[in-house]
C-alpha cells in the first residue's frame, strides 16, 4: 500500500516500510532501556536475591540464533529471487522462534517448580517481566512473519520484494541484540 | 474518472467497496480524522459532565448527598485521565494530525493508512475499556490521574482494591500502543511522502509541530508503559516495585522493598513531556491561524523550528520539577529548576514570534483569529506563573495548592482548547464545504474565553493562601476563610455556564452540516496546501490526477509585487497574480 | 473592537488583582519569609511581561485592522531582533532563578543545631516521636508494627525506651528554636504542609525526607495534609502549637515515653488516636467520612441492606474487624478492616465508644 509522490527524494535513502520498522526499534529499545534502568536501580538494595540462570536459556539462545540465520538465508534467497531458499529460511526461522518462545515458557515453569516465585523476591519479578516482555516482543516479530510468509508460499511472487523480507530479518536480528543485552545483564548481575 | 477505484502513479488507492469499508472500517485518512474527532469530543463531553460534578460539590457542598469523598475522587481522577490523554492527545494528534499531515504535505494518505485504521479502532477499545471502569463493583480509580503507589493500589482509595485501577492501566497501555501505530505513521509520511519542491523547511508550522509532538510521544510513552506494567504486576500479582513494607489495618502488609518514587521518575518523565504533546499542536493551530486572518506571513519561520527542536529537547530533562517536594535527593532541585527556566526562553520566542506577526499586518477579526488571540493572552498568563512553579524554592509554598491547579488549566485546558477551537472553526469549511454561523461562532468565544478565565485565575490567589488541591471539602480549616467557600460558589457557577456554552458549538457544528452558508474553494485565503486541493472537501485521493509541485514557502502573504495578497504553496512564480 | 476593551479590563483586572485581592499569603510564622520575597519579585517580574505584551498584541489589534486593498508588510524575519529579545528573556529568567536557586540551598541544608522531631504519617492521622533524654531515636522496624506499637519501635534497643511519643495528632514545637522534621509513613504517600511556617515536604513510605524551619509567632496552626493519600486526605487535618520554651517543657513532660506506652493497659481512646479512627469518626457529633460516634451507643442504625440494627457491643466489634459486612446506610464502602486487633483492643475501645454516649 504504497503512497510514492511523482519525484521521491527518500529520506537516508529508505523506504516507508524500512523508516517504520526502524522507528518502532528505537521506541522498543527505550522500553526496554527503562526497564533495565529500573532493573540496575532495584538491584542495590538489600532484599535482592540473585536469580540462578537455568541453563536452559543457553539452548533458547542458540534458537534464537538459528533463527536469525535463517532470515539471512531467506533474505538472499529473495535477492537472487530464489523462491526455495526463501521458504525454507524462512520455515527454519518460523520454527526456531517458536521454539525460543517455548523454551522460555520452559524456564519459567522450571524457575516456578524450584521455588522461585514471582512475587517472592524482586530478582525474580525482573526476571519474570524482562524475559516475558522480550517473548511477547518476538511473538509481534511472528505475525508480521505469517503475513510475509503466508504470501511467499502462496506463490504471489510479484508481491515478493526483497526489502520485505531483508526488512523482517532486520527485527529478527534486532530482538537478537536485544536478548544478547537482556541476557547477558541477567547472567553477569 | 472515478475517484474511488484510482490507480495514481501506477500505485492502487485503498479501494472501499461498500458501507463498511467507506465508513467504519475507512482507511481514508480524512475518515479516520473525524472518527477520532467525534471519539475524543464524545469522551472530552464526558470528562467535563465529570468536572462539573466536582464543581459542584466545592460549590455547593452537601447539596448532591451521592457526591461523597469517594465518588468525588474518582469524578477528580477520571476527568483528569479523560481531558489530558483520551480528549486532547486523540484530538490533536489524531485528529487534526490525520486529517492536516497528507493534505498539508500534498500526498493522498498516510504511508501507512491501514495501520492509520488499526489505530484508530485501538483508540476506540481503549476508550471502551476506560469507560468500562465505570461499571465495576468499586466503580473507576480514585487515585488521581497521577495513579501514585502506594495508594493507587490500596484500599482506601476508591478502586485500588478492585478492578478500576487494573481497567485504567489495561486501558492505558491499549492507547498507548495505539499511539505507537499512529505515531510511527506520522514520522514515517512526513519524512517519505512530501510532494515535490515540499522541503523540510517548507513545511507549514502546524506539521513541525505534530511532527515534533509524535517524536515526543514515541520516546515518552514507553516510560509510562513500563511503570504501569509493574503497577499492574505489584497489583495482580503482588510483587513490589514500588510497594514498601507498609502497615496498614492494623497488619503489616505483604509487600516490601520497592520505591513509590521511581513511579513518579517513570510517570513524570512521560507526563511532562505529554504537556509538550499537547501544548505544541496548539503551538502550531495559532501560527497557521494567526498568519492567514493577519494576512501576514509568520514571523521568524527558521526561529520557531528551531524553537520548537529545542523545547522537544529540553522537555526530556524536566520532568522533575514535579517532584520537587517528593522527598527525591534535594540536590536535584538545582539542575531540574535550571532546565525547567531554560525552556522557557524557546517558547517565549515563540510568542514574540506570534506577537510580532501582528505588527504592520491586515487583522481581519474572525472567530479564529479572536482564538488565537485569546490564547496568546491565556497562553501568556498561564506560561509566566509556570515560572513560579519551575522555580524549586518557590514552588515549595505553592506545591499542591490551588495555585498548581490554576496554573495546569490555564496552560493545558484554556489556551489549548481555545487554539483547539479556532481550528475547528478555521478548517471545518475545508472538511465539510459549508461555514459555521459566525453568531454563534463568536456567543461561543465569548463565553468561553472570559468564563475559563475567570474560573481558573482567582485560584491562584488561593493557592497563595495556602488552599490545598484535592480537597473533598475545606471546612474543617480554620486558616481558609468563609470568602474561599464563597469564591467556589462563584466558581461554580461560572463553570456551569461555560459547561452550557459548550453545546452552542456543538449545535453550530450539527446545523451548519445542511444549513450553513455553502464554503467556496479558499474562504480565508490561505496558502498551505489543504486549501488547494481539487475540491473542497477533499475527495479520497485528495489531489486528483496530479500530486500538486511545491514551489515556496507556506507564509506567502502580502508579497510586494503580486495583486492578491497571497500566493498559495503550489503556485509557480511565472503564475503569481 | 469589543476585544480589545475586554481584554484590556481582563489585564489591567488582572494588575490590580494582586492590590485589593482578599486572599493572599497566610500570616508568616516562621523563618521562611525569604520564600515570600521569591514570590514577589516573580510576581513582579512576569507581571511586567504580561501587561507590555498583552499591551503590544492590543495595539496591533487596534492600529492594523484589516482594510480592503492594502496588505500587509513582508517581513520572514529578522534576526537582529530575535537576538534581543532572546537576551532580553534571558536576563529575566536568570533574575528568576537566581533568588530561586538561593533560597533551595538555604532550604536543603539543614541545620545542625535543631530540636528533632520525626513526624509519622499514616492514613489519616498524624503521630509524632521526640529522641527523648538520650537524644538518639530508638529503632524501627515495619516488621514490628502492630496496634499496640504504632510507631514499630524495637522494645529491644535501649535507646528507644525514653522516645517520647505523640499520639492524637497535636504536636508543640518551642518558639524561636529551629526544628528539623524528620518524616516517614506507614502506609502510603503524604505532605506535612502547615501554610504558615510555608515549608512542606513529602511523607514516603520506606524512606526518610526531611524539612527543617523555625516558628516565629505563637499560636496554634493547622497541618494539612498535601498530597493524596486516599478518601480522608482532606481530614488529615494536624494541629501545631507554638508555645515559650518553658510551656514547651511542661507539656513533653507530660508525654508518655515509649517504655511507658508499653506498660499501658488497652486504653480505647489512646487506641482509636493511634489508628486513626478519629480522622474519619467524629467524637463532637460532626457529620464525616464514618458515622459519629457522639451519642451512639444503644441507637438504632439503618444499613444499606435495608436492615435496621442496634449499635451494641457485637455491632461495634463486628464493623472494625469486618466493615464491609455491614455498611451503614448513606456512608460510603471504605472502610479498612482492622482484623488483627485483640479481644482487649476491641473491647476497649467499645468502652470508650460508650463514654460518648453517656
Amino acid at each position: 500500500m504504497n503512497n510514492y509522490p511523482a519525484s521521491e527524494k527518500a529520506f537516508l535513502g529508505l523506504n516507508h516500510a524500512q523508516v517504520f520498522v526502524y522507528v518502532l526499534m528505537t521506541v522498543i529499545s527505550i522500553l526496554f532501556l527503562f526497564i533495565t534502568n529500573a532493573y540496575l536501580f532495584r538491584m542495590n538494595f538489600q532484599d535482592w536475591n540473585p536469580v540462578p540462570i537455568p541453563s536452559l536459556l543457553w539452548f533458547n539462545t542458540i534458537c534464537l540464533v538459528l533463527a536469525s540465520v535463517g532470515m539471512a538465508w531467506a533474505k538472499s534467497g529473495a535477492k537472487k529471487s530464489d523462491h526455495q531458499k526463501t521458504k525454507v529460511g524462512l520455515a527454519i526461522a518460523g520454527v526456531f522462534v517458536v521454539v525460543f518462545v517455548s523454551g522460555q515458557t520452559w524456564a519459567w515453569q522450571e524457575l516456578n517448580a524450584s521455588g522461585y516465585f514471582l512475587s517472592s523476591n524482586p530478582a525474580n519479578t525482573f526476571f519474570y517481566l524482562i524475559t516475558a516482555l522480550h517473548a511477547f516482543h518476538v511473538l509481534g516479530g511472528l505475525v508480521a512473519w505469517f503475513v510475509v510468509t503466508f504470501k511467499v508460499f502462496k506463490g504471489d511472487a510479484m508481491m515478493l520484494q526483497p526489502e520485505s523480507v531483508g526488512l523482517l530479518g532486520a527485527y529478527w536480528h534486532y530482538m537478537l541484540l536485544v536478548w544478547g543485552v537482556l541476557f547477558a545483564m541477567l547472567i553477569t548481575t | 474518472m472515478d475517484q474511488n477505484s484510482a490507480t495514481y502513479e501506477g500505485q492502487k488507492m485503498y479501494d472501499p467497496k461498500g458501507w463498511w469499508d467507506t465508513y467504519v472500517f475507512s482507511q481514508d485518512h480524512k475518515v479516520i480524522a473525524l472518527q477520532y474527532v467525534c471519539v475524543a469530543l464524545a469522551i472530552g463531553l464526558t470528562g467535563m459532565f465529570l468536572s462539573l460534578l466536582m464543581r459542584m460539590q466545592l460549590g455547593f457542598p452537601g447539596l448532591f448527598e451521592s457526591i461523597d469523598a469517594g465518588s468525588y475522587y474518582q469524578d477528580v481522577t477520571m476527568h483528569g485521565m479523560i481531558m489530558v490523554i483520551y480528549l486532547l492527545t486523540a484530538l490533536f494528534l489524531g485528529g487534526f494530525g490525520n486529517y492536516l499531515i497528507p493534505l498539508m504535505l500534498g500526498c493522498r494518505d498516510m504511508a501507512f493508512p491501514f495501520v492509520n485504521m488499526l489505530s484508530f479502532w485501538m483508540y476506540f477499545l481503549s476508550v471502551i475499556i476506560l469507560v468500562a471502569s465505570f461499571f465495576v463493583e468499586s466503580g473507576p480509580t480514585g487515585a488521581g490521574w497521577t495513579l501514585y503507589p502506594p495508594q493507587s493500589i490500596l484500599e482506601g482509595t476508591p478502586g485500588g482494591d478492585g478492578a478500576g485501577i487494573i481497567l485504567m492501566l489495561a486501558s492505558l497501555a491499549v492507547f498507548i500502543i495505539a499511539f505507537t501505530m499512529g505515531g510511527l505513521n506520522y514520522i514515517t509520511t512526513v519524512l517519505q511522502s512530501r510532494a515535490k519542491g515540499m522541503t523540510l523547511m517548507r513545511m507549514p508550522l502546524i506539521i513541525w509541530c505534530i511532527f515534533l509532538a509524535t517524536f515526543l510521544g514515541l520516546l515518552a510513552f514507553p516510560a509510562l508503559l513500563v511503570g504501569a506494567i509493574m503497577l499492574i504486576f505489584d497489583r495482580v500479582l503482588e510483587t513490589s516495585f514500588f510497594m514498601p513494607e507498609i502497615f496498614k489495618g492494623g497488619e503489616v502488609l505483604d509487600y516490601g522493598g520497592g520505591s513509590p518514587v521511581l513511579f513518579q521518575h517513570l510517570f513524570w518523565f512521560f507526563g511532562h513531556p505529554e504537556v509538550y504533546i499537547i501544548a505544541l499542536p496548539a503551538f502550531g493551530i495559532i501560527s497557521e491561524l494567526i498568519s492567514v486572518h493577519a494576512r501576514k506571513n509568520i514571523f521568524g519561520y527558521n526561529m520557531m523550528v528551531w524553537a520548537l527542536i529545542a523545547i522537544a529537547g529540553i522537555a526530556f530533562i524536566v520532568w522533575a520539577h514535579h517532584m520537587y517536594v517528593a522527598g527525591m535527593n534535594p540536590y536535584l532541585g538545582f539542575f531540574f529548576a535550571t532546565t525547567t527556566l531554560i525552556i522557557a526562553v524557546p517558547t517565549a520566542i515563540k510568542v514574540y514570534n506570534w506577537v510580532l506577526t501582528l505588527w504592520n499586518a491586515n487583522i481581519k477579526m474572525t472567530v479564529p483569529m479572536l482564538y488565537c488571540l485569546a490564547f496568546l493572552v491565556t497562553f501568556l498568563n498561564g506560561g509566566l506563573t509556570g515560572l513560579f512553579l519551575g522555580n524549586v524554592a518557590v514552588d515549595v509554598p505553592l506545591s499542591d495548592t490551588y495555585f498548581v491547579v490554576g496554573h495546569f488549566h490555564m496552560v493545558m485546558a484554556v489556551s489549548p482548547v481555545l487554539a483547539l477551537y479556532g481550528g475547528l472553526y478555521h478548517w471545518y469549511p475545508s472538511v465539510t464545504g459549508r461555514m459555521l454561523n459566525d453568531t454563534l461562532g463568536k456567543i461561543h468565544f465569548w463565553i468561553t474565553f472570559v468564563g475559563t478565565y475567570l474560573i481558573y485565575f482567582p485560584m491562584h490567589y488561593i493557592g497563595f493562601l495556602g488552599v490545598p488541591r484535592r480537597y473533598y471539602s475545606n471546612e474543617q480549616y480554620d486558616f481558609i476563610p468563609q470568602s474561599v467557600a464563597d469564591l467556589n460558589q462563584f466558581i461554580t457557577v461560572c463553570a456551569l455556564i461555560v459547561g452550557l456554552a459548550q453545546f452552542i458549538l456543538l449545535y453550530n457544528f450539527i446545523v451548519s452540516l445542511k444549513k450553513g452558508a455553502i464554503a467556496p474553494k479558499n474562504p480565508w485565503g490561505a496558502c498551505t496546501l489543504e486549501w488547494q486541493a481539487l475540491e473542497s472537501p477533499p475527495g479520497h485521493g485528495n489531489w486528483g490526477e496530479q500530486l500538486p509541485v511545491v514551489y515556496r514557502w507556506p507564509y506567502e502573504y502580502g508579497l510586494p509585487g503580486a495583486t492578491s495578497d497571497f500566493v498559495p504553496q503550489n503556485v509557480p512564480d511565472e503564475k503569481i497574480t | 473592537m469589543a476585544f480589545v476593551i475586554v481584554t484590556a479590563i481582563i489585564v489591567i483586572g488582572t494588575v490590580l488583582w494582586n492590590f485589593v485581592s482578599p486572599w493572599w499569603f497566610s500570616p508568616l510564622a516562621s523563618n521562611w519569609g525569604f520564600l515570600d520575597a521569591t514570590i514577589l519579585i516573580s510576581l513582579v517580574i512576569t507581571g511586567i511581561a504580561f501587561v507590555l505584551i498583552s499591551t503590544f498584541i492590543l495595539y496591533c489589534v487596534v492600529k492594523f485592522q484589516y482594510r480592503e486593498g492594502h496588505k500587509a508588510e513582508y517581513e520572514p524575519e529578522n534576526a537582529a531582533l530575535e537576538l534581543k529579545l532572546t537576551i532580553i528573556t534571558t536576563i529575566g529568567v536568570i533574575a528568576l532563578l537566581a533568588p530561586g536557586l538561593y533560597a533551595w540551598k538555604l532550604y536543603v541544608e539543614l541545620p545542625t543545631d535543631a530540636l528533632e522531631v520525626e513526624g509519622v504519617g499514616q492514613q489519616w492521622v498524624w503521630s509524632y516521636r521526640f529522641p527523648g533524654e538520650d537524644g538518639v531515636y530508638g529503632n524501627t522496624s515495619g516488621r514490628l508494627f502492630s496496634s499496640k506499637n504504632t510507631f514499630g519501635l524495637d522494645p529491644d534497643d535501649p535507646y528507644g525506651q525514653d522516645d517520647i511519643l505523640i499520639r492524637g495528632g497535636e504536636v508543640h514545637l518551642p518558639i524561636n528554636n529551629k526544628v528539623v522534621f524528620q518524616l516517614r509513613s506507614k502506609d502510603v504517600l503524604h505532605d506535612f504542609y502547615v501554610p504558615q511556617f510555608r515549608a512542606k515536604m513529602d511523607l514516603v513510605p520506606g524512606q526518610q525526607s526531611n524539612l527543617w524551619f523555625e516558628p516565629t509567632v505563637l499560636g496554634t496552626y493547622e497541618v494539612a495534609c498535601a498530597e493524596y493519600c486516599g478518601t480522608g486526605h482532606y481530614a488529615m487535618r494536624g494541629v501545631v502549637v507554638v508555645e515559650t520554651e518553658e510551656d514547651f517543657k511542661n507539656w513533653l513532660a507530660e508525654q508518655p515515653t515509649f517504655a511507658e506506652t508499653m506498660n499501658e493497659g488497652a486504653n480505647g481512646e489512646q487506641i482509636v488516636q493511634t489508628l486513626g479512627c478519629v480522622a474519619c469518626h467524629s467524637i463532637d457529633g460532626s457529620d464525616g467520612i464514618g458515622p459519629t460516634w457522639k451519642d451512639t451507643y444503644g441507637t438504632n442504625r439503618a444499613l444499606s441492606s435495608g436492615q435496621t440494627v442496634v449499635v451494641d457491643d457485637e455491632y461495634i466489634k463486628t464493623s472494625i474487624v469486618n466493615p464491609m459486612s455491614q455498611i451503614a446506610k448513606g456512608y460510603a464502602p471504605v472502610m479498612p478492616a482492622y482484623a488483627t486487633l485483640s479481644e482487649e483492643e476491641l473491647t476497649a475501645i467499645t468502652d470508650y465508644i460508650k463514654t460518648l454516649s453517656e
